[in-house]
């Protein structure tokens, strides 16, 4: 990279980060024409230079231009929903064999753990004949777009480590988010809305918090924003009471003239990075709640999402990720809480699953077939899945559940260059271990950004004296996955 | 005379026999020199000799032979089937991989003279010499070089030393410095850079107006006197610190460790001498009579993490809190990235995994007590209550001693009662039929049941009894009340450490000492093991190569934006090398000969020419020296979070100065946790607490103050060395709308008014000072009257409106004016130059 970019050999040499930090965000974006051929840096304008989000082109051509990931927090259940096993079926409440336990550690269940078939009906959907659960009747409707993963494999197996290690590629805290790294090596397509929103749902915050979305060592500019639900999306949105539209342009005015007339005295460039953020800012008041607005859609779109103007919900949401994209950003997350259905009162594999899938299954399919009408599908990547999935033995408690699992489950992918239509991989015969083609969640991770034109082992960033990228040390491409 | 190895070999050969173990059928006796060593050169010593120790295995010599490699011993002298090594080169099975990995097979014949050697022992001859520590020649882990100021031919610029050596390099390259700062972005730049506060205006005229040729080190002195210098600089050493209010990870529950938040404070005003800040930090347990504040003191080292997660493995995260006590200590002290060496040997620098562990060893010797903290009041209170507790106690047992006589009487009385009478009582039917039965003829269990229901009527016990109660209640409160915070306290016998195999804490490896890297200077210890106070010794001892340096590299950051080493966090061969590396080493050394005052370092670089330099841009340089290495002028720095809450305060008026205690909680605006699992207390403060500094605000790591988050208040998951400062469109609409930002504009505003004699331009030009200290020229004078006439008009003429911006004072009669003059301290706490550092 550097032989390319001989200047900037001496940026490469120290921590990037803090040349973001001395000489602020515009001279930053320079750090990154590290990603950019000579021509593109050529190219670049002083102006854009500005902005740490401005669009910059990627390592090579990318298949998609942005992405949605639906996180199903909790770890939703394979096994009753895509991981159809006649074998755990035929010995269900046999223990499980030893040598599947052995030297294993889980977070609740004991090595003496039955095994548990499900009481879910399974049939084939789609010209591809995906097999999936009567609990997906959406997901079916769209079988033919989706790429189902059997076969994914993390490291961690409690919630929050497992979360973080799904979003940053480690199981530490602190760590550079996916979007982060995304908007950091290719900026955002929009200048009236931050370029990586975080939505919520499900009855409580995703467990994790902030870490999920944190831009760890990069500049927080690369932080996902959390938009909130109600009227105010994004914290400090609204006008102080008593301050109308008008107060706030008069009001902005003076300041922008006031930091004019500082950066004119003292030559900091710094001063029009935040002159520019200041004119963002008060572009984002109108177009924020604009935004989030949906009573503007049409019923059909309406019904098809099962959205509801003002009524918080996943299937809002959905909608929301369609007008975000459709606006430029270029990260959108989701989160649906409440999948992690160990067997007590009010999480087991029962009414709580039907309650989940409910939720979520009719508006994700929504939302795939609205980007696909809308010609968006093509560029946009979709993501669904949890931070683990759950054993195949049950747990000894109250009502069904089972634990968490981290040696197989399922993810599913679409549209942004993802070949539909098939399904990928394959547990043994009771849906403990992969047998056939397993994606870590770095070669997931390694898949994702190449989707986005991006090379995993470059986008890089130097901190604490080593070169960290979103894949740790792992990845390799699916390119089964890859249309 | 010494043995020769030989004939050693022999006698361990002959013992083994005796002992009954099977000696190979060939009985010709292996040399080592002559049969074993040749085999192992040619096999071996490339991956596991004097250049590489591949997994920290070192074959060539006997004394690392016998030490083996990270995943424990390799040899197992008598016992070739079960010794790794042998396992390896027979094609190695699940545990140990094959060897050698690439080249060609050992033969058979090979095979067989390394399994007679080690099963006859594995002698081998004593090395010749003693293995030399291991030896650097990368600049940080030299000496402290002796060096003295350069000359230089602008001689008059030098202020104090410092000058000479930055002047002398940008003499060479042909630059001059900046001019000098005018006074008022002087006092301003100091005041903020010592205190973390704007100066007040009338500091300000103080200043401007003092003729002493020494007014400029008469301020720095008054606020190095400050107790908000404490707040300042002790703020940043909580960044390293990772200090914060709750446990982090999933959960993140409440904790309390404030007492150590409050110590860092008091420690930076007393200006505890550097060594003994970090002695006390690490090992304040440790010394001899340690005092309370000591114990405090290590609360450091319990900023660590906690998962309260449900099924978590305790030992798993117990790991990790020492390992980022290690990672912590690495990059806090010695600027390196000890962390790199938890899975393997470090890439870059000369530290090894063992090593790492040797580290973790120091640290893995502690448990984690929560300690109490009474007040002086309490500390008095509790002894006291104890004191009456049982004074009442003896005087029961008197009481009780003749209850016998009193409850005869008592029962007496009872039997002669009409039946109605004794209905009264409401006894349980088998009391009434206890009592109903002579006291002679009574069982044991009816004798206590009818005691034990007297007791409780008896007239001469009831006031006793119930004031033991009652004096129990008022103990407990107060050892409720006693405030906790969080400690080390170090085992009576320490854990065992182990090298973690791949950084696994379930496959342990080799077993590891207590110990320090070979690179640096050793350690003495005090006993037959190395502990926390040892090692906290050695890292300030006057031979440490890199304490002081990555100290005053790290002071010297906050005032100029980057390090002499611009990578502040590695001093290793990844990172940078210093622009300026005699002034590293003479600041070093000046702390450490100056007793390692903190105050006394400040004071220096504050009162350098470096120092006072005008911060405006020099285009004339940007070919030259782009990133201002060279330090030609100084730098524009955006404010840090809580210095930009405070300075809003301290503009404003409404500031509270005290000092410690307790977190805060200033209003936040609503929905902060619906992101967070939990949702977390924070009950708005309602007093003067809403305007308390930013460090005293409440740090839940999950959900930090979003205030502080927006401007990269560090989330207290691993140490921050350096705050990254961005500039994004979120802190844009914080600082306008933020309500509890509008609040202090209109308070900035009712203390304006406060001052009825002014008229608009002197107060306008009152409130431009009280946010930036220069006066505003003429220009900025007439936008800002022009604004003012502008919302004048309109809160003149909307009341609603204007008693919505007026707040507190929307009753006021002059509510529109206050509206107008909070939208003008609105502007001024807006501006680019009131959130930055000129």
């Amino acid at each position: 990279m550097a032989d390319r970019n001989q200047p900037l050999n001496e940026l490469h040499a120290r921590t990037r980060r803090h040349f973001f930090a001395e000489c602020g965000v515009g001279l930053g974006s320079i750090a990154l024409a590290s990603l950019l051929n000579d021509e593109a840096q050529a190219a670049i304008e002083p102006l854009v230079l500005q902005d740490p989000l401005a669009p910059r082109r990627p390592h090579f051509a990318p298949k998609a231009k942005r992405v949605i990931f639906l996180f199903m927090a909790g770890g939703p259940s394979q096994l009753e929903l895509f991981d159809y096993k006649p074998k755990l079926q035929e010995l269900s409440g046999q223990v499980v064999p030893p040598e599947f336990t052995k030297n294993k550690r889980f977070a609740f269940i004991k090595g003496d753990a039955k095994l548990l078939g499900t009481t879910r009906k399974f049939a084939r959907h789609g010209q591809c004949g995906a097999e999936l659960s009567d609990l997906l009747p959406g997901l079916a409707s769209v079988a033919d777009d989706v790429c189902i993963v059997k076969s994914m494999v993390t490291d961690v197996f409690n919630h929050g480590p497992a979360k973080v290690f799904l979003n940053t590629g480690s199981s530490r805290f602190g760590m550079p988010s996916m979007g982060a790294w995304l908007t950091y090596g290719i900026g955002s397509e929009s200048r009236d809305l931050p370029g990586f929103v975080v939505l919520q749902s499900g009855p409580r915050g995703p467990r994790g918090g902030n870490p999920l979305w944190g831009s760890g060592f990069l500049p927080t500019a690369y932080q996902g924003v959390p938009f909130l639900s109600g009227p105010e999306p994004i914290l400090n949105l609204s006008n102080p009471p008593g301050v109308d539209r008008t107060r706030q342009a008069e009001f902005l005015n003076t300041v922008q003239q006031l930091n004019s007339e500082r950066l004119a005295a003292v030559g900091d460039p710094e001063i029009s990075t935040r002159i520019s953020a200041y004119e963002m800012a008060y572009r984002m008041q109108t177009s924020a709640p604009e935004l989030i607005d949906i009573s503007g859609e049409s019923a059909a779109t309406l019904a098809m999402y099962g959205a509801e103007p003002g009524k918080p919900s996943f299937a809002n949401n959905c909608l929301l990720a369609r007008r975000l994209v459709e606006r430029g950003v270029r990260f959108v997350q989701l989160y649906h809480t409440d999948w992690d259905h160990h067997g007590n009162h009010d999480t087991h594999l029962g009414e709580p699953l039907d309650a989940r899938c409910k939720e979520t299954d009719g508006p994700a399919a929504a939302l795939i077939k609205d980007l696909k009408a809308r010609g968006l599908l093509d560029d946009t990547l979709v993501v669904w899945g949890g931070e683990f999935g759950r054993t195949p033995m049950g747990e000894p408690r109250d009502l069904i559940g089972r634990d968490h699992h981290v040696d197989g489950y399922t993810m599913w992918l679409a549209g942004g260059g993802i070949k539909g239509g098939q399904s990928i991989g394959a547990t043994d015969e009771l849906g403990y271990y992969v047998v056939e083609d397993r994606v870590h969640v770095h070669d997931l991770q390694a898949t994702m950004l190449h989707l986005l034109g991006l090379d995993h082992l470059k986008l890089t960033y130097q901190f604490q004296g080593r070169q960290f990228r979103l894949t740790d040390v792992g990845g390799n491409l699916v390119t089964k996955m890859i249309a | 005379m010494p043995i020769s190895p030989r004939i050693l070999g022999l006698f361990v050969s002959l013992s083994l026999a005796l002992m009954g173990i099977e000696i190979h059928a060939d009985e010709s006796a292996v040399d080592f020199d002559l049969n074993v060593k040749p085999i192992l050169a040619a096999h071996c010593f490339d991956c596991h000799g004097e250049d590489a120790q591949e997994s920290g295995l070192r074959l060539d010599r006997t004394d690392t032979r016998a030490l083996g490699g990270n995943s424990g011993a390799a040899i197992l002298p008598g016992k070739s089937a079960d010794s790794p090594l042998l396992i390896a080169i027979r094609g190695g099975n699940e545990r140990v991989p094959k060897m050698p990995p690439d080249g060609p097979m050992l033969s058979a014949k090979e095979i067989d003279l390394l399994v007679r050697w080690i099963d006859a022992g594995a002698v081998a001859p004593a090395d010749a010499e003693q293995l030399a520590s291991r030896q650097s020649d990368h600049w940080s882990f030299q000496p402290l070089s002796a060096v003295s100021p350069p000359q230089v031919s602008n001689s008059e610029y030098v202020r104090n030393p410092i000058d000479a050596f930055v002047l002398a390099r940008l003499e060479a390259e042909g630059l001059t410095p900046a001019t000098e700062a005018d006074r008022a972005t002087l006092i301003r730049r100091v005041t903020l850079d010592l205190t973390g506060l704007p100066p007040a205006v009338e500091e300000v005229d103080a200043y401007l107006n003092d003729p002493r040729e020494d007014a400029y080190e008469i301020v720095v002195d008054r606020l190095l006197a400050s107790p908000h210098y404490g707040e300042r600089w002790g703020r940043q050493w909580l960044d390293v610190a990772r200090y914060a209010d709750s446990n982090g990870y999933t959960i993140d529950g409440a904790r309390s460790i404030w007492k150590y938040r409050d110590w860092v404070i008091e420690a930076f005003n007393r200006d505890l001498p550097f060594d003994q800040f970090a002695i006390e930090q690490l090992a304040g347990d440790l010394l001899p009579g340690a005092t309370i504040a000591q114990k405090i003191a290590t609360g450091f080292h319990r900023n660590t993490m906690v998962n309260e997660e449900g099924g978590t493995d305790k030992e798993q995260f117990r790991v990790e809190a020492v390992v980022d006590r290690v990672s912590t200590t690495g990059v806090a002290f010695m600027g390196l990235t000890l962390g790199c060496a938890r899975c393997h040997d470090h890439k870059f620098d000369p530290i090894s995994q063992r090593e790492f562990y040797q580290i973790f060893a120091v640290f893995n010797g502690a448990d984690e007590p929560t300690l109490p903290v009474p007040t002086q009041q309490q500390s008095k209170e509790l002894p006291a209550i104890d004191a009456e507790i049982k004074q009442s106690l003896e005087r029961l047992a008197m009481v009780d001693a003749n209850i016998g006589t009193r409850q005869a009487e008592w029962e007496a009385a009872y039997s002669a009662k009409s039946e109605q009478d004794r209905a009264a009582f409401k006894f349980a039917p088998e009391v009434t039929a206890a009592l109903a039965i002579p006291a002679g003829q009574r069982s044991t269990e009816q004798l206590d049941l009818i005691r034990g229901v007297y007791q409780k009527i008896d007239p001469e016990r009831i006031p006793l009894a119930e004031s033991i109660e009652s004096l129990k209640r008022q103990q407990e409160q107060v050892k409720k009340s006693i405030t906790t915070t969080l400690v080390m306290r170090e085992r009576k016998e320490p854990r065992e450490t182990f090298v973690h195999v791949r950084g696994d804490f379930l496959q342990p490896g080799a077993p590891v000492k207590p110990g320090v890297p070979a690179v640096l200077p050793p350690l003495t210890a005090r006993g037959v093991q190395t502990d926390r106070l040892d090692f906290a010794r050695w890292l300030v001892d006057d031979e440490h190569p890199l304490t002081a340096r990555v100290t005053v590299n790290r002071i010297w950051q906050t005032y100029f934006g980057q390090g002499l080493v611009a990578t502040e966090n590695d001093f290793g061969l990844q990172g940078e090398a210093p622009s300026h590396p005699e002034l590293l080493d003479w600041l070093a050394r000046t702390l450490m000969t100056a007793g390692w005052s903190q105050k006394a370092l400040h004071r220096l670089i504050v009162t350098s020419g470096v120092y006072r330099q005008s911060s405006h841009a020099r285009p004339e340089l940007a070919g030259a020296d782009p990133y201002n290495k060279l330090l030609a002028r100084q730098v524009r720095l955006r404010l840090e979070a809580e210095a930009i809450r405070d300075s809003a305060l301290g503009a404003s008026g409404l500031l509270s100065r005290e000092l410690g205690g307790p977190g805060v909680y200033p209003p936040q605006p609503e929905g902060i946790y619906r992101f967070t699992q939990q949702v977390k207390f924070w009950g708005t403060a309602k007093d003067s607490d809403r305007y308390r500094r930013g460090l005293y605000t409440y740090l839940w790591r999950s959900s930090p103050y979003p205030f502080l988050k927006t401007f990269d208040v560090p989330d207290a998951v691993v140490a921050c060395t350096r705050r990254p400062r961005s500039n994004t469109p979120l802190q844009a609409l914080t600082l306008a709308n933020d309500l509890a930002f509008v609040e202090i504009a209109q308070g900035y505003a009712s203390n304006l008014l406060a001052q009825p004699t002014l008229g608009d331009r002197a107060r306008a030009e009152q409130a431009f000072r009280q946010a930036l200290a220069r006066k505003p020229n003429e220009h900025e004078l007439i936008r800002l009257l022009e604004y003012l006439e502008l919302q004048r008009a309109h809160f003149a003429a909307s009341p609603k409106a204007a008693a919505q911006v007026a707040q507190r004072d929307s009753g006021a009669p002059n509510a529109a004016e206050v509206a107008a003059w909070t939208m003008v301290a609105r502007v001024l706490l807006n501006l680019d130059e009131f959130i930055t550092r000129e």
